[in-house]
């Protein structure tokens, strides 16, 4: 075997401690070393060129490049060595920049260790195979998990593109919190105006199938090929039968029900339509608060449903859906402020979170867009917002900025003057992030125009003095004590991951941070992609974003699911396991690990034998290290290449 | 015993008839350790030999003698061994009838030969409590239990009566003794990494590669197609050196993590009297912490390392 070693310099990232010539210099000691050299960017075009001219010259067989993590260029480096007539598995990369010159200082130390790992890949390739890609159907389908407006944004395009979608919402209704805002930053358009035809769209699409109420029960499989098992709760009605028409609501004797789309402002009815706009337009039965579903009598809504769509009987329902992406679009859920004593800890009624706060505001909100204190229905007048409340608080476990509170919060003291010309809002906040767009200008207005009186410094205490609450803080501009007397506090709560973030993550496979906001393939250059493939993130599941930031994921996470599937047919990874028939003595050891059931037991000459289902293999080598035969090898990563390696190391 | 002894051939006379084989003991040419007797016919019966002398663990023959119906004389630490071939599926439960027996411990005939300077007219061992008696040549001659008997009698729970056809003697009384001596793990454990390579590289150094260890394993399935001796994959080379000998023990190990009982038949067989059990109690005993398993103890158990569980109940990834 002839084989090349190319050293790359990296600029001098990697020649900056790294003594790339003589690295060069040594790896021409090692076995079958035909040709070695240094390069300045072995990625570039003329590093590539460099690489395939001495394929040619020094007939080569296979190459080694000392360079960064494969993650960054092996697939680069694959295609070069295919432009060049050789087979791409041909090829080792040694990572000699995070894994050396990144991390250490000394350069004769650093030398040495790669050229040692320059020795194990030479050691590797000359064990290598020309492994051959097989190919595999794919599912021209895809499922977006989590209807907000970055998922709905995702479903559409995707939808458009020709591609089934399948769009599942474990609320009543999609629109994420999006549908419960009145109007939008920086425009102050209704939300629901702009939202709500997009809603329609997804209902009426003929690609796309919407699963509300519905969570992700488990996945299995792989890009291409996931089969997701989805939960349709049950609502209790029969949603073909239901034509929304919410008689059944109007006639439900259970009135006192927190009302979960107000943000429990208010309450509806045990049965009942989210909201006007709902898409599904169908009613559910709240089952902790249905008198016939606790106590067994009523059953008001079955005798008035015009259609006899109600069904106290259903059960949850499990279905399964073969799809070839996943986009995650699962938002974010809202911080629970009661953590802060200093600000009663939720034992004051008119201290109230921003989003209540949007209910309040809203038309289509409990008090019909009057804002109303929740004591006692009073029209404040003094209104204090506090910013940062749950956000960039090492204390509490939430370090980042969430982003948009500084934006919502601006737009909250413009709605309440168009609302109450009369009143007054003060803003307590830490700096204002305003970078977006026409924002900047939007905060300004909102103190220029509006008359909100801003205040950088942080509230330390509320107390409830005469029916109003006394608002004590810091001004740490003017270095004095504020105390402002408030009818109504509005607190601007940060942003968490929603929900279950991190058992939905662990089903699809996908990262997360420590937040449970799920990890992006690479913060730069892969922001919409996971490092599974064929997952895609869209909107705040990936870090709190404002709506055109989700709107611009979803449809660049829709860009990607379409890209892919736009091929018939994907390459398979011949990096699988394989046994070998000789040396199997049928224990059955590595079927009983294999995590993807990849394995089964057949009968070769009366003896019972493992063999490996190839499109199911993950390639994970759990059998390889199970099997006590060393019959099942990883290809590409068989026992003797890594011996090889360990060998080149320590011997 | 001796009543035990004419239980157990009461049973294995009745037994005989509706079976192939029954595996028990006899005196064999060493005087202080008994040999392996497969009884086809019910004269051999009388042959049978049940004292602290039977220490060899019988139940590696089974998976030799699948598809045949056999007996086996166990005790309770060979029962161990029994369940692990069961949960391995690599014997049939219904083929297999196992003669369980009240143990008091069992000699470890190295240690004992050491104490006794030979193990020339040794005629019976009895153990009685704190001390274990050898007849020589007619005179008594004790000793406590920990200078002649096997090491894995002071952890003995007792015999699994439960999965046993039938029981001879007392059900399930475990032996009793203070004072287990100090194990190499132990020792071991007490070193740094320095000392315990040079302690591996000064026994290995003296391994003569029989691979008895293997051979006498009850749980080496691949037997004859040993990864040592395979070059595909190459995992052991032929260099005479302690580093490939302790490469063997180390897959050894591995491959009897969360399997081995500790029955000891390794040591047991090692002609150079090398510890090499304890790299399997070492691994045990991870396997103890991070999975809360022991080999061998329920038939009905997936060893852990036989399965795989995207979460594992002892291993607290993630909290919610
Ligand atoms: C008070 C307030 C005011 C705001 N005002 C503005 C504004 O004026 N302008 C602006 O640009 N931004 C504003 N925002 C930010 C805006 O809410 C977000 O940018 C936007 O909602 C993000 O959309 P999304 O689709 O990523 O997430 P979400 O809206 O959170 O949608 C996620 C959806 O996924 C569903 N879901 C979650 N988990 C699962 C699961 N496991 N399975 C199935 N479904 C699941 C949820 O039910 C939800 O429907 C405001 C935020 C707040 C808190
Ligand atoms: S490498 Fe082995 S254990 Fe892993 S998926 Fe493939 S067959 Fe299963
Ligand atoms: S573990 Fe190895 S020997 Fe056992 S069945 Fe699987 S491939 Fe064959
Ligand atoms: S029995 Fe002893 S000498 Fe023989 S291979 Fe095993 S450790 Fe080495």
């Amino acid at each position: 075997m002839n084989i090349g070693v190319f050293v790359c310099h990296c600029g001098s990232n990697i020649a900056g401690t790294v003594d790339t010539e003589a690295v060069a210099k040594a790896a021409l000691e090692y076995r079958e070393v035909v040709f070695a050299t240094d390069a300045m960017y072995a990625c570039s075009e003329p590093g590539q060129a460099g690489i395939v001219e001495a394929i040619g010259t020094y007939a080569l067989d296979g190459v080694v490049v000392a360079s960064c993590t494969p993650r960054m260029h092996e697939a680069t480096f694959r295609r070069t060595l295919e432009r060049a007539g050789l087979n791409r598995y041909m090829f080792e990369m040694a990572n000699i920049r995070e894994h050396v010159s990144w991390v250490g200082k000394d350069k004769a130390a650093n030398t040495r260790k790669a050229a040692e790992l320059v020795h194990m890949a030479v050691e590797k390739l000359r064990r290598n195979e020309r492994l051959q890609a097989g190919e595999f159907d794919i599912a021209k389908r895809v499922m977006v998990i989590g209807g907000g407006v970055a998922g709905i944004q995702a479903a559409l395009d995707c939808a458009d593109g020709g591609l089934e979608v399948v769009l599942v919402e474990r609320e009543p209704s999609i629109g994420g919190k999006m549908s419960k805002l009145d109007k939008t930053f920086p425009t102050v358009d209704c939300s629901s105006c702009i939202l709500g035809p997009k809603m329609v769209d997804v209902a009426q699409h003929p690609n796309i199938t919407l699963y509300a109420l519905s969570e992700v029960d488990s996945v299995d499989g792989f890009v291409g090929n996931f089969n997701v098992t989805v939960r349709r709760k049950a609502a209790y009605v029969d949603w073909d039968a239901c034509t929304g028409c919410g008689e059944c609501a109007a006639k439900c004797p259970s009135k006192k029900t927190p009302d979960r789309f107000n943000e429990f402002i208010g309450l509806t009815t045990a049965i009942n339509i989210p909201f006007p706009q709902a898409i599904p337009k169908k009613a559910s039965i709240n089952a902790n608060a249905c008198i016939k579903l606790t106590k067994g009598k009523c059953g008001a809504c079955a005798k008035v449903c015009p259609t006899g769509a109600i069904r106290f009987d259903q059960k949850d329902e499990l279905v399964t859906e073969k799809v070839g992406a996943i986009i995650a679009a699962t938002g974010y859920d809202l911080f629970d402020f009661t953590k802060y004593g200093e600000y009663g800890g939720g034992r004051y009624p008119d201290v109230i979170t921003a989003m209540q706060y949007e209910r309040l505001l809203s038309a289509s909100g409990p008090t019909e867009g009057h804002i109303r204190r929740p004591s006692d229905g009073a029209e404040p007048r003094d209104i204090v917002f506090i910013q940062c409340v749950g956000s960039r608080d090492k204390s509490i476990g939430r370090p980042y900025c969430t982003g948009f509170c500084c934006m919502y919060t601006a737009k909250q003291t413009i709605l309440t003057k168009d609302h109450m010309p009369d009143s007054q809002s003060y803003v307590f906040y830490m700096d204002i992030r305003s970078p977006g767009k026409n924002y900047d200008e939007f905060t300004r207005r909102a103190m220029e125009e509006y008359g909100a009186k801003y205040i950088r410094g942080r509230v330390s205490a509320i107390q409830p003095k005469n029916g109003r609450y006394l608002v004590k803080g810091a001004d740490t501009l003017l270095g004095r004590q504020v105390e402002i007397e408030a009818d109504l506090v509005v607190l601007a709560v940060g942003a968490e991951a929603a929900r279950g973030a991190g058992e939905l993550a662990e089903k699809l496979r996908i990262s997360y941070d420590p937040y449970g906001f799920f990890l992006e393939g690479h913060p730069k250059l892969k922001p919409v992609e996971t490092n599974t493939a064929g997952v895609y993130l869209a909107g705040s599941c990936q870090g709190p974003k404002d709506i055109p930031s989700s709107v611009a994921q979803g449809g660049a996470a829709a860009a990607k699911a379409l890209s892919l599937l736009s091929k018939d047919k994907l390459a398979s990874d011949p990096q699988v396991s394989g046994v070998k028939l000789a040396r199997c003595i049928g224990c059955g050891k590595c079927e009983s690990v294999c995590p993807f059931g990849a394995i089964e037991m057949i009968e070769f000459r009366g003896m019972p034998k493992a063999s490996i289902i190839e499109t199911v293999c993950q390639g994970c080598g759990v059998c390889t290290a199970a099997c006590p035969q060393g019959a099942a090898q990883l290809r590409h990563f068989t026992d003797n290449q890594i011996l090889a390696e360990v060998n080149a190391l320590c011997l | 015993m001796a009543s035990s002894l004419d239980e157990l051939k009461t049973a294995i006379r009745k037994a005989l008839p509706g079976l192939d084989v029954v595996i028990a003991w006899t005196a064999g040419p060493d005087a202080l350790s008994h040999a392996p007797l497969f009884i086809t016919e019910e004269a051999d019966v009388a042959r049978i030999e049940w004292d602290p002398r039977c220490s060899q663990n019988l139940a590696g023959y089974l998976p030799g003698l699948r598809g045949k119906k056999a007996g086996i004389v166990a005790k309770g630490c060979d029962v161990r061994s029994i369940v692990e071939l069961l949960q391995e599926k690599l014997i049939d439960r219904e083929d297999v009838v196992i003669f369980g027996l009240d143990c008091q411990g069992a000699v470890d005939a190295r240690s004992a030969r050491a104490a006794l300077g030979s193990s020339r007219g040794v005629r019976d061992v009895a153990i009685d409590g704190a001390s274990v008696c050898f007849s020589v040549n007619g005179e008594p001659r004790f000793f406590s239990p920990g200078e002649v008997l096997q090491s894995k009698c002071f952890g003995c729970a007792g015999a699994d009566a439960g999965l046993c056809d039938h029981f001879a003697g007392e059900r399930g009384l475990p032996p009793q003794f203070g004072n287990p001596p100090e194990s190499t793990l132990e020792r071991l454990e007490a070193m740094d990494m320095e000392e315990r390579l040079r302690f591996w590289e000064t026994q290995m150094s003296r391994c003569i590669r029989c691979y008895a260890c293997r051979s006498a394993c009850p749980l080496c399935v691949c037997q004859d197609h040993c990864a040592a001796q395979s070059r595909e994959p190459h995992w052991v080379d032929q260099t005479d050196h302690p580093r490939e000998k302790l490469m063997f023990q180390a897959i050894h190990a591995l491959h009897t993590a969360g399997r081995c009982t500790e029955c000891g038949e390794c040591e047991r067989a090692c002609p150079m009297g090398l510890p090499v059990m304890t790299l399997k109690r070492a691994l045990n005993r991870r396997i103890k912490d991070v999975f809360d398993y022991q080999a061998g103890i329920d038939p009905n158990q997936t060893p852990p390392l036989f399965e795989f569980r995207e979460v594992e109940t002892n291993i607290k990834e993630r909290e919610w």
